[in-house]
This record gives structure tokens, C-alpha cells and sequence, in this order.
């Protein structure tokens, strides 16, 4: 096994450094033989990648304590789903699946059906590199597959935190996020290498670019949901360097995926889009140094590591490269370019919305970075924690909105002024009407106030663009409701895609505006028998109660809960001493419902009669993940369907040529 | 006399903490003032399982018990640790260029896609005229809105 693991990392190093040689030459000599040889050596990449990884899993479930990641992360007494999530709890282990991933999806490009494209050996190329690097870390200092010295009787275990089923999927989906971004980078390049200026490695990356931000949104929401449900502090983002390393990247994919249809269009912004495509990617590096470097104080670093020094000279080097070929290929990217026909339409708009999520980029950046940046060079130590990037980002993410619900108003090349007002009249009400009805219900917070009618505003936009589109539709066909709703839908899945994906991001504003701005919490010692009233609920405290459970000690509290003076049932939070864990862990317990969260976290205990809670009321906390949900739909739906658009570049060239 | 005395002690003793409102952790003012503390990286953590959050909520607290004012308690955490005590950066040259770093940002950027934005429309002199077609026939009109309606299903 020792032999087969650590073979196995020497030979990924050994094939990738062979693949990058034999499409060189394949190039240099227009050999297809080396190009056929490269792209063998791509799939025996993704086959010794998922040998290792298949044997570290292996190690991991059958508890083989002989190796040291194995007894760094597990216990004979871990449930068999975690043994396995274990895989990703440390340094090696993770980026052994970053490198099962990367080689896994060249092996998908590589043999996808463009794999006869001229781009591919450069594509290829760019990712054997990556592949090369991780595989390279890996045997200079983070081997899976070290031995221990002695072998333990058994195991450290795996960080309470980590046992939930939130952290299966959270980091998975994450990595795959990261991973997929390469592939688009890779063809940026590739296009660049090869002056290749149109819009074709758009046109084929756009399902990879799709994908990767998808997988990005569904790891940053399940990221939240889990430091909700496990984290016991009330919150669900705590703008922690990691989470905003995630973050970046999927600001600036985002920007990318709308500024793309304006070159698919327009022929426009190749500069900026590869630009952005290369942000994107190089962000992705720059979260996986930040994770490993521990130059930040982070709740998901992985300490004592000197691996930020590798991700660090790694970086600067795919930093510089691209940055030369860019620069190199910059006048010819210039060219061909039709203008912009006003201020006023969709693609002025698109690049205002570019200009937000960058800005939002660089203020998320700037604030994970302030405190380096101030001790180096004014030497005072600060710290930018969440206040900070509540009060920076609140009103970038709100002039986001507000433009989220003006953008598909407005019509592409000229907009009329006229007709714009008057299909913003009806989302317009709609947000007014909002603002009038908190203000009604006494509701307090201006800020809050403003936030939640500007995502009435958005969401009021989005469903008058599908009522007219069915209208129009029914007008035309005379189709039923529901048919012209699903026939509309249909035949346009990008653009309806990205509604959806706009509506849950509207459904997101409403959960996070709320909960930042009208959670209550109340910390309180109560004697068995007694309540705490916070709110509309009511919670009796009945007694504590211990046992034992997977061989860790637990402790119950046992509360009926009454809302509205109506009785709704029980919730039991817990601390669970774990034998292997220094620190109880904290079991939440939440009461949901459509409109807030009751939860309750068991905080100590003076005797079994005398407990202490935090009770939280968070509102509107379950529309967090319903529009998550809602996000994930509508970029599945975008990406499942829907035809690139620059067919209507070359339209537009052959207008303009007849008309000119 | 006596019974009048010790009546008005003990209604006073009733009485008086009554009307010195104690602060706990659920005051506002305590929650203000702890909102503004890094807690040596503490913050975001459970009170339950963080010894040393715990030590910040009980110092706090006593020292707002003690008559102290908010800028006092928050003025003492600096004084002991500097800015780094603040969760957001604080006053001086540093806390200028970090608040001011976002917004300058946003001001660049809207000077540079301003700058583009003119760069690339067309001026109006220069744009096309719209030119509205005219019908030479009603048959020509009609078979036109044959074929757009033809079209038209063929999109649908």
C-alpha cells in the first residue's frame, strides 16, 4: 500500500512532466503522434490520481494508523461517512483530491468531443502544469502516504466541527469550483497563445465557466449553512479570510459570465474578459495560499504549514506567465471590435455591473488583506473583521440589486428612455409598496428598509420580464398559461436561467438583510421549571439529562417551546464530550419556519437544575438557503440549455456591412 | 420607632437594586461595546466553549458596573493592546486608508469604465440613421407579415 500510494504521486509528477514535453513537441513538430501520446498521458493522469486517491480512502476505512494522516484525522470509533470526508479534513489529503479533480476534468476535456481543436495540446498543456505542481507539493511536503514512526493504538479523530454532513459536500464543491475555473483559463490562454481573438474558447468553456461558479455557489451556501447549524455563534458568514477567499472568485467568475455575452454579441471586451477569466483563476490560488499559509488567522486554515511559500512562487509564476501573454498579444486583442451604439442600453449596463462586482471584489480583497498590508508598512496592527465588511460591502451590494433590477429593463444597442420608465413602473410600485409596508408594520432601520425594497425592486423586475415574455408568447401561439410559461422558459434556458438564478439571489437579500438587521439574542440562566421569553416564543426549561452516545458523553436539555402562547413543540440542545476533542462540542438547536429561526444553544451549567441558554430569533434565515437553492436551479437550468449567441456578432457584421 | 426603621430598611433594601439597573450580557450597551471588540480573535467564537471570550463578557460587564462609560471600557482595551483590540480599524492614517481604499476603488473604477463607456459609443454624428421602411403596396405590406408570422412560429 506504502509502495502503490507514494509510486503512484511519483508517477503523476513523472507523466504531467512527459504530457507537457510530448505536446511541445507535438506543436513544435505538428505531430499528431506526440499530441495522441500527450493526451494518453492526460488519461493516465486521471488513472493514478484516482489510484491514489481510492487508496487513501481505502487507509482511511479501514482505520490503517500505520499512516500519519490516517491517525491525524481519524478514530476507530468515527462513523464510516466521516472516515471517508476525512480524506479532505488536512493539508495532504485535500490537495490530493484538488489533484484527483484537475486531472480528472483534463482527462474530460482533453477527450471531449473538441479534442481534434488546435487549442487542446496548449489546453492541456496549462493543466498538466497545475497537475504537476499539486503533484509535486504533495511529494516535497505533504505526502498522504507518510508512515508514522510508531503506530497509535489509535487515532486523534476527526474535529468535532467537521462531523456534520454539511462538511461532505462544502469542501468537495468548493474544490470543484476552484478546479473548473483552470479549464477556462486554460482556453483563455490557449486562445491567446494561438491569436486566436474571437469568441470560440468562450463559446467552449461556457459550461465549464457555468459549472464552476455553480459549484462555487453551492459550496459557499452549504459553507454557511453549516457554520449555521454547527458553529453555535448565530451566524451563518463571518467574512473569515477563507470565506472571502471563496468569495472573490466568485465575484469575478460572475462578472465574467455577464460580461461575456457582450463579446458574444458585440465582439466586445476580450481584454477584460480574459483579464477576468485569469483574476478568476489566479483567486483561486490566492484562497488556496491563504488556507495554507496561516499568514491570516482563520478558522479554516490548516496550521503549521510552510505549503503558502509553494502556492505562493506557483502563483506569481501562472501570475507572470499570463500576464506575458497577454501583454504580447495585447494589440491584436484590440481589434475587431464594434462600438458601443449608447449609453443608455444593456451593454453599458453590463459593464456597470462588472464595475460593481469588481469594486465588491476589491473591497472583499482589500479587507482580508488590510491587516498585512498595515503592519507592513504603517506597522499598526489592525484587525478587519466583520463590522468592516458589513458597512463596505452594504452599499456595493445594494447599488448590485438595485442595478439587478434595472439591467433586463433595459433594451440592447439603444434603449428608449420612455419605454424604460414605463416597464419600470410596475417594479418600481412594488418596491415602494414594500418600503410602505414596513414602515406600516413599524418596522424600524432605514438602511434595512431601503436593502429589502430594492430585492422587492429586483424580484418585481424579474417577474414582470416572465409575465410579458408568456404574454407575448400566448399572444403569439395561443398556448395556455403554463404551457407558454415552460415552452418560454425552454427555448430561452440561458437568459430565464439567469432570472432564476437573479430571483434567488433577491430571496438571498431578503434572509441576509433581516437576519443582520433583526436578529435578537438573549443569554440567560434559568432554573428548572422556569422560562425565558424572547420575542413571541416562550421556551420551558425541564430538565438535564446525560448519556452517551458513539462513546461520547452527552448532555440534553429538554424545553417545550410555546409560540404565540400556542404550544409547538420541543427542542433538545446538546454539548457533546468528545474523548478525543478538548472542547465540548455545541449541537444547536433550531426551530424553523418560513419566516425566522428559533435558536437555542445549551451555553453551561451550574447542576443539572440551574442552565444557562443563548436564545436566538433570526428572521428570515431559511430564505438564506432557499435562495441557494433557487440560485443552483437556475444556473443548471442555464447550463443544461441554451446556445452561444455569436451568431448575432456576425448578424450584426453583416447588418452593418449591407447598411454601410 | 424601632419597627418604623427596620420597615424602612427593609423596603429599602427592597427597593435600591432595584433602581440601579445592573448591566448583564443582554444590556444594549453591553452588546454595543463587545460588538466592537476583536477579543484577541475570540469574537466570532461560542461563548460556551471560549475561556477567553468568557474573561472579555465578564470584564466588560464588571467594568460597566464599575460606572464606567463606553468610550472608557472600549479606550482601556486599546490602550492594553492597541488598535488590534477593535474588530474594524480604528482612527489614524491606518483606519483612513482602509475605509478609504473601498471607496476610492469604486471612484477609480467609475472613472475608467466612464472614460471606456466614451470610448466606445459612437458618437451621434456618427451613428446610423434609423430609417423606417416604407410600403410600396399593401400586398408588399401583407406578404411581409406573412413571413414575420411564419418566422415567428418557426421561433415558438
Amino acid at each position: 500500500m506504502y509502495l502503490i500510494g507514494n509510486i503512484s504521486i511519483y508517477l503523476g509528477i513523472v507523466i504531467s512532466l512527459y504530457g507537457i514535453i510530448a505536446n511541445i513537441v507535438g506543436i513544435k513538430k505538428k505531430s499528431s503522434k506526440w499530441i495522441e501520446s500527450a493526451r494518453g498521458a492526460v488519461l493516465s493522469l486521471a488513472f493514478v490520481a484516482s489510484i491514489a486517491s481510492f487508496l487513501l480512502l481505502y487507509l482511511l476505512g479501514t482505520s490503517q494508523f500505520q499512516y500519519k494522516y490516517v491517525a491525524s484525522y481519524t478514530n476507530e470509533s468515527l462513523p464510516m461517512a466521516y472516515k471517508l470526508t476525512a480524506f479532505w479534513a488536512g493539508n495532504a489529503g485535500s490537495l490530493l483530491l484538488w489533484a484527483f479533480l484537475l486531472a480528472l476534468y483534463a482527462a474530460m476535456v482533453v477527450f471531449s468531443k473538441e479534442k481534434k481543436n488546435p487549442m487542446m495540446p496548449y489546453v492541456s498543456s496549462i493543466l498538466m502544469v497545475n497537475i504537476l505542481f499539486f503533484f509535486t507539493v504533495m511529494a516535497l511536503n505533504a505526502n498522504p502516504f507518510e508512515m508514522t514512526d510508531k503506530i497509535p493504538a489509535d487515532g486523534k479523530g476527526l474535529n468535532p466541527m467537521l462531523q456534520n454532513p454539511g462538511m461532505i459536500l462544502h469542501p468537495v464543491t468548493l474544490y470543484m469550483g476552484y478546479v473548473g475555473l483552470a479549464v477556462p483559463f486554460a482556453f483563455g490562454i490557449a486562445a491567446l497563445i494561438l491569436k486566436r481573438m474571437d469568441s470560440e474558447w468562450i463559446k467552449l468553456t461556457r459550461r465549464w465557466t457555468l459549472l464552476a461558479w455553480l459549484l462555487l455557489t453551492l459550496g459557499n451556501v452549504i459553507g454557511g449553512w453549516w457554520a449555521y447549524l454547527e458553529l453555535g455563534w448565530g451566524g451563518y458568514w463571518a467574512w473569515d479570510p477563507v470565506e472571502n477567499a471563496s468569495f472573490l472568485p466568485w465575484l469575478t467568475v460572475s462578472a465574467f459570465l455577464h460580461s461575456v455575452m457582450i463579446q458574444e454579441r458585440k465582439n466586445m471586451l476580450k481584454t477584460w474578459n480574459v483579464s477576468l477569466i485569469i483574476l478568476s483563476y489566479i483567486l483561486t490560488l490566492f484562497g488556496t495560499f491563504l488556507v495554507r499559509s496561516g499568514i491570516l488567522t482563520s478558522v479554516h486554515a490548516f496550521g503549521d504549514s510552510n505549503l503558502g511559500t509553494y502556492f505562493l512562487v506557483f502563483m506569481a509564476f501562472m501570475m507572470l506567465f499570463s500576464l506575458y501573454v497577454v501583454m504580447t498579444r495585447y494589440g491584436m486583442i484590440k481589434k475587431d471590435s464594434s462600438p458601443i451604439e449608447s449609453y443608455f442600453s444593456k451593454e453599458s449596463s453590463f459593464l456597470l455591473n462588472n464595475l460593481i462586482l469588481v469594486a465588491a471584489a476589491f473591497a472583499v480583497f482589500w479587507g482580508t488583506m488590510y491587516p498585512l498590508i498595515s503592519e507592513t508598512f504603517t506597522g499598526t496592527k489592525v484587525n478587519v473583521g466583520a463590522p468592516y465588511f458589513d458597512k463596505v460591502m452594504a452599499p456595493i451590494l445594494l447599488v448590485l440589486i438595485v442595478l439587478m433590477g434595472i439591467c433586463p429593463l433595459i433594451a440592447w444597442q439603444k434603449a428608449v428612455f420612455e419605454k424604460f420608465m414605463k416597464n419600470m413602473l410596475w417594479p418600481l410600485a412594488m418596491g415602494v409598496a414594500t418600503a410602505i409596508i414596513l414602515f406600516a408594520f413599524g418596522i424600524k432601520g432605514i438602511y434595512a428598509i431601503i436593502g429589502l425594497s430594492a430585492a422587492s425592486f429586483m424580484f418585481g423586475t424579474h417577474l414582470q420580464e416572465f409575465a410579458r415574455g408568456i404574454s407575448a408568447r400566448r399572444k403569439a401561439t395561443k398556448e395556455s398559461i403554463l404551457k407558454a410559461a415552460f415552452k418560454l422558459t425552454v427555448k430561452n434556458q440561458r437568459r430565464y436561467g439567469g432570472y432564476i438564478v437573479h430571483i434567488g439571489i433577491a430571496v438571498i437579500a431578503v434572509g441576509v438583510i433581516s437576519s443582520h438587521s433583526y436578529s435578537t439574542e438573549v443569554l440567560k440562566t434559568v432554573d428548572a421549571g422556569n422560562s425565558i421569553k424572547t420575542g413571541d416564543y416562550s421556551l420551558r426549561f425541564n430538565e438535564l439529562t446525560e448519556h452517551t452516545k458513539n462513546g461520547n458523553g452527552v448532555v440534553v436539555a429538554d424545553i417545550d417551546v410555546t409560540y404565540k402562547g400556542k404550544y409547538i413543540g420541543k427542542i433538545k440542545p446538546e454539548k457533546i464530550f468528545y474523548e478525543t476533542w478538548p472542547e465540548p462540542s455545541t449541537e444547536v438547536a433550531i426551530k424553523t419556519n418560513w419566516s425566522q429561526d428559533l435558536y437555542v444553544v445549551l451555553s453551561s451549567w451550574e447542576n443539572k437544575d440551574k442552565v444557562t441558554f443563548m436564545v436566538k430569533v433570526n428572521p428570515f434565515v431559511s430564505w438564506i438557503w432557499m435562495g441557494g437553492i433557487i440560485m443552483v436551479i437556475g444556473t443548471a437550468f442555464a447550463l443544461i440549455g441554451g446556445r452561444p449567441t455569436t451568431f448575432r456578432y456576425q448578424i450584426n457584421k453583416g447588418i452593418s456591412r449591407v447598411g454601410g | 420607632m424601632n419597627r418604623k426603621i427596620l420597615m424602612t430598611t427593609l423596603l429599602l433594601l427592597i427597593i435600591i437594586p432595584g433602581m440601579t439597573t445592573a448591566f448583564t450580557y443582554n444590556s444594549k450597551e453591553f452588546k454595543h461595546i463587545i460588538g466592537q471588540l476583536d477579543m484577541q480573535g475570540h469574537a466570532d467564537h461560542e461563548l460556551s466553549t471560549c475561556s477567553v471570550k468568557k474573561i472579555y463578557y465578564d470584564e466588560v460587564v464588571e467594568m460597566l458596573n464599575g460606572g464606567k462609560t463606553e468610550p472608557e471600557i472600549i479606550q482601556s482595551y486599546v490602550d492594553e493592546y492597541g488598535q488590534a483590540a477593535l474588530r474594524t480599524p480604528g482612527g489614524g492614517t491606518s483606519g483612513w486608508i482602509a475605509w478609504g481604499m473601498p471607496a476610492a476603488g469604486v471612484g477609480i473604477g467609475s472613472v475608467i469604465v466612464g472614460v471606456w463607456l466614451r470610448k466606445l459609443t459612437v458618437k451621434k454624428a456618427e451613428s446610423k440613421l434609423e430609417t423606417k421602411a416604407a410600403w410600396n403596396s399593401e400586398v408588399e405590406k401583407e406578404i411581409a407579415a406573412k413571413t414575420f408570422d411564419e418566422e415567428r412560429r418557426k421561433l415558438f
